[in-house]
């Protein structure tokens, strides 16, 4: 019985299975909204309102030809997608979707795992820099020396906004500190209020979506570290940036807006629920701004959003001592 | 500190029409540029002395998508100076309405375009749907979208009744709104004025140096505008006309300049339409041209656009030269480009609004020891073939 | 101006509840605005072949033949003759018409020519047969109406 819970765990929810289609149908839904802002349509004829078009993307890279460039270097070449997908695919299972007890501390949910998930998900800007460094392509190089600067300029702001609602619940544990906000709600909107945005637009710049896509400019540097790639390949790393944008938005909803509670199957609609508000957000975001410049990412992260995580950390410090 | 060279194009994202930059890169920043042109050549000139004026005045117009209205009026008033005929009033307001209304279509273009160059897709998609209650409008008026074919030697094909004034006019005032919420959005949105405030900076004494024409010249203080200088059309006699400048030199002031030319353009097409004086629309117009030269420009929307027609008394040209107005705006992109950043190229190069179809025309370069040298069409195959032979491609 | 943080956030959310500006040809109907110049179409019995159509096209899209020539019972020579339009050349721009010193090319509706092949795309119009004039000893020119 056991063996068929982790069994259906791994592979089934939240694992592969459910990753694979749930992040079809996140990305379905971020062109629809990005569209519908956009006075237009989005994906219309695939399926039901467009919803089979991300899985049809999918089929159609896998069956296209896949073309290394004599200069690159084949392993790292390869290696490159299936890197950054094996991380995001382990991040998924640390979500505390369907913990199998709240109370008892297993192997997907422990003291620490908050810091565990957030190092998995840099895991992809390597793996990202790697397919840049190895394609040997001007525009490729170009593009993988950018994310890394951009790693360099999120991360610690990410970081400082992930440890608040920690420090106020109490716990490095995603599950506890998910159902601590669960009990105080109230807490989400008076004290997280500063993390909350600069968790959001951290998470953006991760994703490298608009505003923050400088590593993939496409009018600029034609594709960034992915210009070399084509077919399967290229078909990995989209599929790693959708399930990467699944993993991104239940980790913000699991810490700020209070976990997915209730068990199997309560738990699976929180999740839906939770994670489709989060990519409605970031979808807002992307619609409404343009691509700013590396330089002036640097300059906004350690001006602005750094200094803002740090007085949100003095905030819940001080509520940590003035609470019973 | 060693540099490397990024190659822009000829096939890039960044542009529309096919150019070839060289680009020396310091980390980030540009250190030298080159420029290579010549991939849109399609023989222009030449096709234009095997054709009568009658098939040049469709031919001029196939110059160029965007600005092919401003073709077609630069060719024909020249061969009406040549012809020495007089076109009706009536023909002239409407030959104005219908390039002042090219001008709004193109300004828009613009304007998502450089949107879209930074990265802000969404103005990009707003700027062009608002964009077809033009082309709509346009369609209305001439029957196409592109290529309006209303010119004729004489006057115009077409005539405006009651109804398309009326329509013309809606068109007109909600554009105005709309545009004014694009100039507002453009000034105020932070990312997209952290990518154009200060980039990409002319100085005035360097415009006029390098001879910038149209509102990349304009944006820099230099107020040289064809239809203020050199009216046409109606321009300054009955029809009025304000020249838009701004002082800043960099993207942002050609982005207000372009918004401004915009606002005055609803003006003159306002005026035109509520003043149509009656009258016919067309004079007959002579089939042989009688002999002489002329020299004609128009303020196309990209800028100064200069015809040279020579006729020999027949009914074809002996000689036609276009000079298109990118053609005088690709030196001082490159004195913008050197010190740019990488991530702005796309949008300096965009925000001269090039527009390759129009500057590709033959360009003799001089050898310095004196001999010019002409190639046939059996030297330059042989050349090819022996190019080509040797890279073993 | 000053900055505005988020300027564009109400004017995006008020879209999400507005109909899409997008036209979805070919599944619902687009029919062209009224006055669009088309295709030409010509009338053989009122051509004069003067042949200005021929000259004036900007796209060499006209060919006029002379099909034959007879005189009729009142002792009138007439001529007729037929015209070669190929489509896939013509830019629309109605030249042709406006050339026509007797109107015998009208414009009609048409712009949408798609084919397989080229030859579907030439359009013949060619007069009636020339009628056999019992009377008077009519002397046709042979000219070979192209297939």
């Amino acid at each position: 019985m056991e063996a068929l819970k982790i069994f259906a765990y791994l592979l089934v929810y939240p694992g592969l299975l459910f990753l694979f289609f749930y992040s079809t149908l996140v990305q379905w839904a971020d062109r629809k909204l990005y569209a519908r802002f956009q006075n237009r349509m989005g994906p219309t004829y695939t399926g039901f309102c467009g919803m089979l078009q991300p899985i049809a993307d999918f089929i159609k890279l896998m069956a296209k030809e896949d073309i290394v460039p004599a200069a690159a270097d084949k392993g790292l070449f390869a290696l490159a997608p299936i890197l950054g997908l094996a991380s995001v695919f382990t991040a998924a299972l640390l979500l505390p979707v369907w913990h199998f007890s709240a109370n008892v501390q297993s192997v997907t949910s422990f003291q620490g795992d908050l810091i565990v998930i957030a190092y998995l998900l840099s895991v992809p800007s390597l793996a990202y820099f790697l397919a840049g460094w190895a394609s040997r392509s001007m525009f490729a190089a170009i593009g993988s020396v950018r994310v890394l600067t951009l790693l360099f300029s999120y991360e610690v702001p990410l970081f400082l906004a992930m440890l608040s609602p920690a420090v106020l619940a109490g716990s490095w544990r995603m599950a506890e500190i998910a159902a601590y906000y669960q009990q105080h709600p109230a807490h989400i909107l008076f004290t997280l209020f500063l993390g909350f945005p600069v968790a959001i637009t951290c998470l953006q710049a991760k994703l490298e979506r608009v505003p923050f896509d400088i590593p993939e400019a496409e009018t600029e540097i034609v594709g960034g570290a992915f210009t070399e790639y084509s077919g399967r390949k290229l078909a990995m790393f989209r599929l790693l940036i959708d399930v990467e944008m699944v993993v991104g938005a239940g980790f913000i909803a699991a810490i700020f807006l209070g976990g997915f509670p209730g068990g199997l199957v309560p738990g699976f609609v929180w999740f839906v629920l939770k994670t489709l508000a989060v990519i409605f957000v970031l979808c807002l975001i992307r619609a409404v701004t343009g691509r700013i410049r590396i330089e002036q990412m640097v300059n906004f992260s350690w001006r602005f959003l750094a200094p803002v995580a740090v007085i949100q950390l003095i905030i819940v410090i001080l509520m940590k001592g003035f609470l019973p | 500190m060693s540099t490397f060279t990024i190659p822009v194009g000829p096939q890039h994202p960044a542009l529309k029409e096919p150019t070839s930059f060289r680009l020396e890169v310091d980390g980030e920043v540009i250190v030298n540029a080159d420029l290579r042109l010549g991939y849109n050549h399609r023989g222009i000139e030449k096709l234009a002395e095997s054709r009568s004026y009658i098939q040049n005045l469709f031919l001029m117009e196939r110059i160029c998508g965007i600005c092919s209205n401003a073709h077609t009026a630069c060719f024909t008033h020249g061969v009406e100076k040549l012809m020495g005929i007089e076109v009706p009033k009536r023909a002239t307001y409407i030959r104005c309405l219908i390039g002042e209304l090219e001008r709004v279509h193109s300004h828009l273009l613009w304007l998502g375009v450089a949107g879209h160059e930074v990265g802000f897709d969404t103005f990009f998609m707003y700027t062009w749907r608002d964009r077809e209650t033009i082309m709509d409008l346009l369609e209305l008026l001439s029957g196409n979208r592109v290529h309006y074919c209303l010119y004729t030697y004489g006057g115009v094909r077409r005539d405006l009744d009651e109804g398309q004034i009326q329509k013309c006019l809606e068109a007109i005032a909600f554009l105005r709104e709309r545009t004014a919420y694009y100039l507002n959005l453009g000034a105020t949105e932070p990312t997209f004025v952290a990518r154009i405030a200060g980039v990409g900076k002319l100085p005035k004494e360097k415009a006029l140096e390098l001879c910038a024409v149209g509102p990349l010249a304009r944006a820099s203080g230099v107020a040289v505008d064809i239809r203020q200088d050199d009216p046409y059309v109606g321009f300054g006699e009955y029809i009025p006309f304000h020249i838009q400048t701004d002082e800043g030199g960099d993207l942002l002031a050609r982005v207000i300049v372009r918004a401004k030319e915009l606002m005055e353009s609803y003006n003159i097409c306002e005026y035109i339409l509520k003043n149509l004086p009656a009258g016919e629309v067309r004079v007959k117009a002579p089939r042989k041209v009688p002999e002489g030269e002329v020299v004609s420009r128009v303020e196309a929307q990209r800028g100064e656009d200069i015809h040279y027609i020579r006729s020999n008394g027949t009914e074809k040209p002996d000689r036609v030269k276009v000079r298109a107005p990118t053609l005088a705006n690709w030196p001082a992109t490159l004195y913008m480009l050197k010190g740019a950043y990488v991530a702005d190229t796309p949008i300096i190069m965009a925000g001269i609004d090039p527009c390759m179809s129009c500057t590709d025309r033959m360009v003799e370069i001089a050898d310095v020891r004196g001999d010019v040298k002409v190639w046939d069409w059996e030297t330059l195959r042989q050349y090819g073939m022996n190019f080509h032979g040797k890279r073993k491609v | 101006m000053k900055l505005q943080l988020g300027a564009m956030v109400p004017e995006v959310m008020k879209h999400l509840f507005r109909r899409t500006a997008t036209i979805q040809v070919p599944f619902v109907p687009h029919p062209a605005p009224g006055n669009i110049r088309g295709t030409p179409v010509m009338d053989p019995l009122k051509c004069i072949g003067c042949k200005r159509c021929e000259m004036d096209c900007p796209a060499e899209a006209i060919e006029i033949k002379k099909e034959y020539e007879y005189k009729n019972e009142a002792g009138k020579l007439i001529r007729r003759f037929s015209m070669t339009l190929y489509v896939d050349r013509c830019t629309h721009c109605s030249q042709c018409a406006e050339s026509c010193p007797v109107d015998a090319i009208q414009m009609d509706q048409h712009y949408d020519h798609a084919a397989y092949t080229r030859e579907e795309l030439k359009f013949l119009y060619k007069p009636e047969p020339m009628p056999v004039v019992a009377a008077q000893p009519a002397a046709p020119v042979a000219d070979a109406p192209k297939a």
